[in-house]
């Protein structure tokens, strides 16, 4: 799974520390999210989706893992 | 605030019984190499307790669910590494004289190296979805 959370971020003027309290979550969790190191709870995705006023479906890509 | 309070009282135990233990004994070579451990485990205590208290600061979530993650795969891989570490312990107290004390002692201490090697592995590598 791909995301494009850090640019959403950037368009948005956001840092890290920013997004991280609007969804409650470290800062941490914000690097490894763009990172693609980690993928979020369907809380989180969707938390962080209203941040940026956009869809999951826009926010994260999923490609089949075969 | 519970987790940072739950966790100065465990460093202040362990603080107290090492300095009970050190006016108890003359240390050797092995007692310098137990406390060396000690002391590095509670240096990672530390280094978590910095960690969560900066968090309270900056009025992040102390634990949220990534690091709920990293806790649980850490616990996951420390206990199944640490049993391993038990077995071998036994072997080699078939071959090398040991104190039953000395024994236990080495084991708790490992499990412990064990689990803060384990969180750092997972810490820095992240936690991605399987």
């Amino acid at each position: 799974m791909t995301n494009r959370i850090k640019e959403f971020r950037i368009r948005q003027e956001l840092t890290q520390e920013d997004l991280a309290k609007k969804v409650n979550v470290r800062r941490e969790t914000i690097v490894f999210l763009e990172k693609n190191k980690y993928n979020p709870s369907l809380r989180l995705a969707y938390d962080l989706a209203k941040v940026f006023e956009v869809s999951i479906e826009e926010l994260f890509s999923f490609e089949d893992e075969k | 605030m519970k987790n940072i309070i739950a966790l100065v009282i465990v460093l202040f135990l362990v603080a107290l019984t090492v300095l009970l233990w050190l006016g108890k004994e003359s240390l050797g070579a092995e007692e310098l190499i137990s406390l060396g451990v000690i002391l590095a485990i509670v240096g990672f205590a530390v280094f978590i307790l910095i960690r969560r208290i900066k968090s309270w600061k900056a009025g992040e979530p102390q634990e949220d669910e990534l690091s709920k993650k990293v806790m649980l795969r850490t616990s996951s891989l420390s206990y199944y590494v640490s049993l391993y570490f038990w077995v071998f312990l036994l072997w080699l107290k078939d071959r090398v004289a040991f104190e039953q004390e000395e024994l236990l002692g080495t084991g708790i201490l490992g499990m412990a190296v064990i689990f803060a090697l384990s969180w750092v592995y997972f810490h820095f590598r992240g936690v991605p979805n399987d």
